[in-house]
């Protein structure tokens, strides 16, 4: 009886907070996170690079690979400690792929949100996601369809069809 | 008939030969492009310190030019105002971007970078591009210093000084001067030996590309028809650009200098056309016997052969009365006879020796290849000049550091690369790359002494499996100490041959206790420690004995750099980095940097270092990074080998980390320690990279825990608990015992004696 109850509690909460997620605007504070959010955080150096990040996200919405990681690359090059940057790259080599570049760039984007206080349910999505993806690719199923489920529940939205575009991203 | 017939056709023979060779080789060498290697583009952004970065000064080493009203401002021009700086950014290609010509705007607040807006469009861009500078080219395998030129790169009176005294006919012989070996023969008949060459710039030239410089009538006939060859398939002004870049010029140490280009950097400290009337001709005189006439060895030797030179050149009209009479009483100043402050030549040599990884070597000295690296040239100049002036200012201090014979002097060597990306962004292999090539950044292994410590206290934090075997509020026993080894007893002393007692993890650290530290290290197991320092990028054999834990291991700079750059990234490892793109004479690209991590420390384990390397350089034998104001995180670790033979720095920001090396090739005492020796050359480095503030901020990851705990005894410090000190615990390791009523009692090797020690001192600090 108490399983059936629990079981029933538990589905409801996961059903609850499902609908929380679709519910909630892409855009809003409490959908997943956008780099275009963060763009005019920090000081000048973060600013810069987060711009650049984005202006690789629009290269990137345009298919021009090689223009979009320059601009990365430069976003690194003014502020090495941008995780949105490694993040940006994480879902290129996602794209590519490409799993161990994508997961070499995540874990560096990882340990910085971490370390500057910016972890949080909304860019979690994208980590998990993105490294579900990199074991995907790796033919790690069981661990893939932990987080890329994990990434589908934090943002449904965005990680219904196992991809992040760099229009979401952006 | 016959005799005839073989003599014409084995001479025949021997001109196609000569033919194969002069086209084979001299296109080879002669005509190849060379090999460009570039620094990192610099980038201009809203927020940038504009002064920091020598806006002004960069833009005019990349060749744009002050114009004098903002009127149709062409590309490669600006105009600086109070306010705003107008400037029309040329257009360049980079392997992976295009970037267009742009008139822009800087607006200017303070000593940043306001705003940046594109005209007519008034645009705002959130960043622009400084098309990359060159570092150097290669030109062959030879340690050879050389700045290519091309007849546009130098005066019209350099040449006209250089064909006077040379080879006045030049523009009409076809490759031989009979006029002239005729001659030179009779002044040779009449002094009764050879005195005088007949030699034009194309023998000269052919000389130096084939043959050896033996005075035979065979090698001279040959000399000869290769010359004519040369003649009758190259044009004259490819004749003679190479021979403006062939042209040995003199000896600078073990480095043979070829070129006008590089002989008026030498000479006079500037480029070649920048030159004047009286520079070239001394340039020209001593074509003749480089060294035997070099204004360094005689100045007025040279000075009187110059002035030859100046006579000859009037007396061919090349040049006129006024000019002649001018460049003849002009004093001769040759350049000091000091490194140049860009020289990036030992980083060029790593490029180079990193290539052929990559690429073919063979390809790489002929095919005009572009290298962009990851140099960021500013920061190359300011290693230069730290490490050049630290170096001078010891031996200022310390005469007896000073020798007379170059290849003896104090040496040094400076490398800083970004942590998070491995880019290395300057490296400074040596005091004077003119006279040792030897580049003790990545080819030398000397014993590193404490900088390897941290790699101890990071076995000792780490949880591996199970609890660390110390906390920062551990304690360390520094009392004397004895290890059975192979070889004997080992006996540890520290520095200032005291014993320290009972002391904090951080007290040992910070004071660079080396008997506290063996006896950690004695817990821990060298096998232990070694494994901790190839995780950190550390590949040079580590011997496994006691002492390695004290730094006996010989080691590079660029592997302790990579070592302390995991701890500065959190412990995510980058591989080292050098060059960005790699692209073809075709503009193909060989080869995309691709940026490397692994993960090979818990970040809450990296970030414990990190504190404890901070609090080093604010209390402990690395204090003396903050003397002269520069404010901001920084963690760093002083190393002084015995006998003070080599003397280690080792300091991190966030964003950059930065290793100094100071010592003598063949060992011998430097005489101070490295907070003396080396600290002040690493905080001028770092103080004029930063402009003195440091950005950015040492971050505890998630899992570090941040509590108060009695600095006396280690114990969690609850109200009513007399002192306190903030300290970091990786979640799961705070303290057990609590402060007022406890201590952790977490004595280092926890014997009894050493308990019974701790509570002595702890009764008597009570």
């Amino acid at each position: 009886m108490h399983r059936v109850l629990g079981g029933l509690l538990m589905g409801t909460l996961a059903a609850v907070s499902a609908v929380g997620c679709v519910s909630r605007g892409p855009r809003g504070e409490s959908g997943p996170l956008r780099i275009s959010e963060v763009e005019r955080q920090g000081d000048g150096a973060r600013r810069a690079s987060t711009r650049l990040v984005l202006s690789g996200l629009d290269f990137d919405v345009e298919s021009e690979s090689g223009r979009a990681l320059s601009e990365y690359e430069r976003a690194i090059q003014i502020d090495p400690t941008n995780p949105f940057a490694y993040l940006a790259v994480a879902r290129f080599y996602a794209d590519l792929f490409l799993p161990g570049r994508s997961l070499e760039y995540l874990d560096q984007a990882e340990l910085l949100l971490e370390s500057q206080g910016l972890s949080s349910p909304r860019v979690e999505a994208h980590l998990a996601g993105l490294r579900g993806l990199a074991h995907l690719a790796t033919g790690r199923f069981r661990e893939a369809e932990t987080l890329l489920g994990r990434a589908r529940k934090l943002a449904p939205s965005v990680w219904s069809d196992a991809r992040l575009s760099p229009d979401e991203l952006r | 008939m016959l005799t005839a017939f073989l003599g014409g056709f084995i001479t025949g023979s021997w001109v196609v030969g000569l033919d194969r060779i002069v086209t084979a080789r001299f296109d080879g060498q002669r005509f190849r492009v060379p090999s460009r290697v570039f620094a990192a583009p610099a980038i201009l952004y809203p927020g940038l310190d504009w002064k920091l970065i020598e806006l002004r000064e960069t833009m005019q080493r990349l060749g744009y030019r002050e114009a004098p009203g903002t009127r149709d401002l062409p590309p490669g021009q600006y105009v600086w105002g109070p306010s705003r700086v107008r400037v029309h950014l040329r257009a360049f290609e980079h392997p992976s971007r295009r970037e267009p010509s742009r008139d822009v705007v800087l607006r200017l607040k303070g000593g940043l970078i306001d705003e940046i807006r594109e005209l007519p469009s008034g645009i705002e861009l959130g960043a622009v591009l400084l098309e990359p500078e060159q570092l150097g080219a290669y030109y062959g395998p030879e340690h050879q210093q050389r700045q290519l030129v091309t007849l546009d790169d130098v005066p019209r009176h350099l040449v006209d000084a250089i064909l006077a005294v040379e080879d006045q006919r030049f523009e009409t012989h076809p490759g031989v001067d009979l006029q002239r070996i005729g001659g030179a023969a009779l002044a040779n008949l009449r002094a009764g030996s050879i005195r005088q060459g007949g030699s034009t710039l194309t023998q000269q030239l052919v000389k130096n590309f084939f043959l050896t410089p033996e005075r035979t009538v065979w090698r001279k006939a040959q000399e000869a028809v290769m010359a004519l060859l040369v003649e009758l398939r190259y044009d004259k002004r490819s004749i003679l650009q190479s021979y403006l870049n062939e042209i040995y010029l003199g000896q600078r140490g073990a480095t043979a200098v070829h070129g006008v280009g590089e002989a008026a950097r030498l000479y006079f400290g500037k480029t070649a056309i920048n030159l004047s009337v009286a520079e070239s001709a001394l340039i020209a005189a001593i074509i003749q016997s480089p060294n035997g006439l070099s204004p360094y060895r005689d100045l007025e030797r040279a000075v009187r052969r110059r002035n030859l030179v100046l006579d000859l050149m009037r007396n061919q009209g090349r040049i006129g009365d006024k000019t002649h009479s001018r460049a003849r009483t002009a004093s001769l100043r040759v350049a000091t006879v000091t490194p140049d402050a860009d020289d990036a030549r030992y980083f060029l040599d790593l490029v180079r020796r990193r290539l052929p990884e990559i690429y073919d070597l063979k390809a790489l000295r002929s095919d005009g290849l572009r290298i962009y690296s990851t140099l960021d040239r500013r920061l190359q100049r300011i290693a230069g000049i730290a490490l050049r002036e630290g170096l001078a200012r010891l031996e200022a201090r310390n005469p007896a550091l000073k020798t007379d014979d170059p290849s003896r002097q104090l040496q040094g060597c400076i490398i800083a690369m970004r942590p998070q990306t491995g880019e290395i962004l300057a490296m400074v292999g040596g005091r004077d790359y003119g006279v040792s090539q030897f580049d003790r950044c990545t080819q030398a292994r000397r014993q590193v002494g404490s900088v390897f410590k941290p790699f101890v206290y990071i076995a000792a934090l780490e949880p591996t499996g199970g609890a660390p075997a110390i906390t920062l509020a551990s304690f360390l026993d520094d009392s004397p100490l004895e290890i059975a080894t192979p070889s004997g007893p080992w006996r540890p002393k520290n520095y200032d041959g005291e014993f320290h007692g009972i002391v904090s993890v951080r007290e040992a650290l910070e004071r660079s206790l080396n008997v506290a530290t063996a006896r950690l290290a004695d817990r821990v197991k060298a096998v232990r420690i070694a494994e901790v320092a190839r995780r950190l990028g550390i590949t040079s054999p580590l011997p496994l004995v006691p002492s390695l834990a004290l730094g006996s291991a010989d080691l590079s700079p660029i592997e302790i750099m990579r070592a302390y750059a995991t701890i500065a990234s959190g412990g995510i490892r980058p591989e080292s980095q050098i060059i960005e793109d790699l692209v073809d004479a075709q503009g193909k690209t060989l080869e995309r940097r691709r940026l490397r991590f692994k993960r090979v420390l818990d970040p809450g384990t990296a970030y414990l270092v990190t504190s404890l390397l901070a609090g080093v350089a604010e209390r402990g034998t690395a204090a003396g990074v903050r003397s002269t104001g520069l404010r901001g995180p920084i963690a760093a670790k002083t190393g002084t080998t015995d006998g003070e033979r080599d003397l280690w720095f080792v300091g991190f920001t966030p964003e950059l980390v930065a290793v100094v090396w100071v010592g003598f090739d063949e060992p011998r005492s430097v005489g101070v320690p490295s907070s003396v020796g080396a600290l002040p050359i690493w905080r001028r480095f770092v103080r004029e990279a930063t402009g003195g503030e440091i950005r950015g901020k040492f971050l505890p990851p998630p899992g570090i825990e941040q509590v108060e705990i009695d600095p006396m005894t280690g114990a969690l410090a609850l109200a009513g608990c007399a002192e306190r000190r903030t300290e970091y615990f990786i979640r799961g390791t705070l303290p057990v015992e609590v402060c007022p009523r406890g201590f952790s009692g977490a004595v280092e090797g926890d014997s009894p004696g050493t308990r019974s020690e701790f509570f002595e001192w702890l009764r008597k600090r009570l």
